[in-house]
């Protein structure tokens, strides 16, 4: 049991604190939530340069053969400025899938530029009910005799949508010869696809999309037909620990931020920060970060060495999910009005905290894998 | 960072583990549940003795093995999980010998550590520490220790003396300056008294779930030598306040009535989805999920503090986060058992129809203590916030 980082692993987090800290203040993240794109394609090319897209992949594709716990450690620092850029979706969720399910040509073709940021994948997971229905996808293709498939269906929520050149589903496959769950890669551009801004709680760029009889390609099933439920599986523990990550940032950055502000802020001629309602719910808040911070390097450090981890995955995420959300609530209560304001960065995180807590499935949800697990049932 | 044990580490587990299945088996002790530290056999000491189980941290120098404090967790935590009877020396090994180490004279190192290592008869120590007036507050304390020629001459009384009446010694913190201009921290000093010195009275306190456990101690004209103040005459709360550290930082704090938890999964395992009203079971799989993931957590505090203590640092906000979460986990643990068990939950343990072999009404009786008990968790919450925060005092 060691619980301190190498001097490697303190000079990457280093590293990647100080650059997100001058290349992304709250301000941007601010403005891009009114910007058309939605992200700065200027920092989107200087994190590319800095082959932070690449850190996990293999050098032949143009990567960093870096640890999964580096990757994690990024996104501790993603989380704590809250980094708007499909980073995520694209480098992470859609590379790691092309990673493990493609083949060589596909890696070879696509990973170098999905890690030069020369192209921006997304993934389109949720049914209309926001339920992930890989297993049983609801989302169709019919295999046609043109060697190509006819895609129909809708997807919600789906980050980057909108400049995407290409959307991954997880598609129901009919017709001839095999079928079943299957990976798609679906050109962002293809006809009968359709994108609808959606407006939701943190006001990031995510999107509906509608196939309406959208050909793809044969070629284009990543993995193998009937398979993509699987290939899917394979990945979802990695970006669940990553999104813990994101979420220990975030809940990391409303422990400082509350604290300096009861520091700095004096009613009854007093620091707020002197008076004990307030010390202990600042406790309660370091509490909630130091139990996260344990919780989810665990998981991190098990998965980076390939050892078992079903369990403490839904540990992280389960805890997590609850504690980034009450400390966001608390951090609201001691930030009183001035926290309840556009312009204050504490609603950055209250909604981060909410829409994390939401993916990849709630505390309930893994904690009803937990008990799985516990072997009582 | 590492989430993972050494083999060597993982061979002491084993080690660890056998023993105490091979005692369990021979009848040395059974499982039980709440009352973890009071639960004391000289003979099973003696046999963690032998082993040189008893100082595996100290020193060699100090009659110990200069062992890890990781080793040392993960030896505790074998031996609580099913509440071996390891009270004798416990408290001793902890905090007494540390504190020794640190601040004893070569007198006093000599004298007590040899014999707490080898669980020698007259070497189980009690906690004189809160007073009347002194609980949260222990830098209030009154109980008089005034010099007189040789010796320091007590006069006062203490309270919530957990196994007063089993200890040989006791470890006091007494006044020792007078001057009403000395801040009260600055003006206490910590002494080792033989309890059965003339002037020692004992009264005993029955707690609310029906135990002997505490006691009040009084003072009258009890003379003892200079040579048991312990480090320098009026330091005594700041050197108290390193001992507390290891008094929190413990798994005794999360494992007192991991009984509860082995039985009551049991007890779940034998529930279905068909044999359950279905929303009471969900709610039973929730909760179950819910304590596991905190046990975890609690367990992976622990190793924390300890791996801190072996960086040769102080974990004084950490054990306090600790202590602080793994006692209020215990207290839900015990009132989850009682709802998931329902209505015969109450019944305590020697008849047949007792839900488990280990008290579980008891367990829910002693769980306020768990919280008030070695820093309350409003005096933990403080020092969170203004050691590890750095908010300023009220």
């Amino acid at each position: 049991m060691e619980f301190g980082f190498t001097s490697e692993q303190e000079m990457l987090r280093k590293s990647f604190a100080e650059f997100l800290n001058k290349e992304c203040p709250a301000d941007l993240v601010r403005e891009m939530i009114e910007d058309e794109i939605g992200f700065s394609p200027s920092l989107w090319k200087k994190m590319a340069e800095l082959e932070w897209l690449g850190l996990t992949y293999d050098d032949r594709y143009g990567g960093m053969e870096s640890s999964f716990l580096d990757l994690f450690i990024l996104f501790e620092q993603i989380g704590k400025v809250l980094l708007p850029s499909p980073l995520f979706t694209s480098a992470v969720m859609s590379g790691l899938l092309i990673n493990d399910a493609g083949d060589d040509n596909l890696k070879d073709s696509l990973l170098p530029r999905i890690i030069q940021g020369k192209k921006i994948l997304t993934l389109a997971l949720l049914d209309e009910q926001g339920r992930l229905d890989a297993d049983e996808a609801t989302i169709e293709a019919v295999q046609s005799q043109g060697n190509q498939f006819l895609v129909n269906g809708t997807r919600l929520l789906v980050p980057y949508a909108h400049v995407a050149d290409e959307i991954i589903v997880c598609a129901g496959v009919k017709g001839h010869g095999t079928g079943g769950s299957t990976l798609l890669r679906i050109d962002g551009k293809s006809e009968g696809l359709q994108t609808t801004f959606l407006n939701t709680l943190t006001g990031e760029k995510t999107f509906a999309v509608r196939f309406d009889d959208v050909r793809v390609p044969a070629g284009n099933v990543i993995g193998d037909v009937g398979r993509g439920h699987l290939h899917l599986r394979g990945i979802l523990p990695k970006a669940t620990v990553l999104k813990c990550g994101e979420m220990l940032g975030g809940l990391e950055r409303v422990v400082e931020m509350s604290v300096d502000y009861v520091k700095e802020r004096h009613q009854f001629g007093r620091p707020l920060g002197s008076l004990q309602a307030v010390q202990h719910h600042c406790a309660d808040m370091a509490t909630y970060l130091e139990s996260t911070r344990l919780i989810a390097y665990q998981a991190a450090y098990l998965l980076s060495e390939g050892l078992p981890c079903e369990t403490e995955v839904a540990m992280a995420k389960a805890w997590a999910s609850e504690a980034y959300r009450k400390t966001t609530w608390i951090g609201q209560q001691i930030q009183g009005g001035i926290g309840f304001t556009e312009e204050w960065d504490m609603h950055l995180f209250y909604k981060h905290a909410k829409a994390s807590e939401l993916a990849f499935g709630s505390s309930w949800f893994h904690r009803a894998h937990v008990f799985k697990n516990m072997g009582l049932s | 960072m590492k989430f993972v044990f050494t083999r060597e580490q993982e061979n002491f587990r084993q080690e660890v583990k056998d023993f105490v299945a091979a005692e369990m088996a021979a009848g040395s002790f059974t499982v039980d549940s709440a009352g973890l530290v009071a639960r004391e056999s000289r003979e099973f000491s003696l046999k963690m003795a032998e082993r040189g189980w008893i100082g595996l941290t100290w020193p060699r120098q100090y009659f110990g093995q200069g062992r890890s404090y990781v080793e040392k967790m993960i030896m505790n935590e074998e031996l609580m999980k099913y509440q071996a009877p390891i009270g004798y020396h416990f408290l001793a090994d902890r905090q007494i010998g540390p504190s020794l180490i640190n601040f004893g004279t070569e007198w006093q190192q000599s004298f007590f550590l040899s014999r707490i290592v080898k669980a020698e008869k007259e070497a189980q120590f009690c906690l004189l520490f809160s007073e009347p007036d002194a609980g949260s507050d222990l830098g209030a304390v009154s109980t008089a220790a005034v010099e007189d020629g040789d010796v320091y001459v007590i006069n006062g009384q203490k309270i919530w003396t957990s196994e007063a009446h089993m200890a040989d010694y006791g470890w006091m913190l007494a006044k020792t300056d007078f001057d009403k201009s000395v801040r009260k921290h600055l003006a206490c000093s910590e002494f080792i008294v033989d309890m059965k010195s003339p002037g020692i009275t004992i009264r005993p306190i029955i707690n609310s779930a029906g135990a002997h456990s505490f006691n009040e101690v009084f003072f009258d004209d009890v003379r003892i030598e200079k040579k048991y103040l312990v480090g320098k005459k009026n330091e005594g709360f700041r050197q108290i306040m390193a001992q507390m550290d290891y008094e929190r930082a413990g798994m005794e704090r999360l494992l007192q009535n991991y009984s509860i938890f082995d039985l009551l999964k049991k007890h779940v395992q034998k529930m279905s989805d068909e044999g359950e009203n279905g929303e009471f079971y969900a709610w039973v799989k929730d909760q179950m999920a819910q304590l596991e993931i905190e046990y975890a957590i609690g367990r992976l505090l622990c190793y924390k503090n300890a791996w801190i203590i072996d960086q040769g640092k102080k974990p004084t906000t950490q054990a306090a986060l600790t202590k602080a979460f793994c006692t209020q986990l215990e207290q839900r643990l015990n009132n989850v058992a009682t709802q998931i068990l329902g209505p015969i939950s109450q019944i305590r343990t020697g008849t047949e129809w007792s839900p488990f072999p280990v008290d579980l009404a008891a367990c829910y009786l002693w769980g306020p203590s768990y919280t008030m008990q070695g820093g309350s968790t409003e005096i933990l919450k403080n020092i969170i916030a203004q050691r590890g925060l750095g908010l300023p005092r009220g």
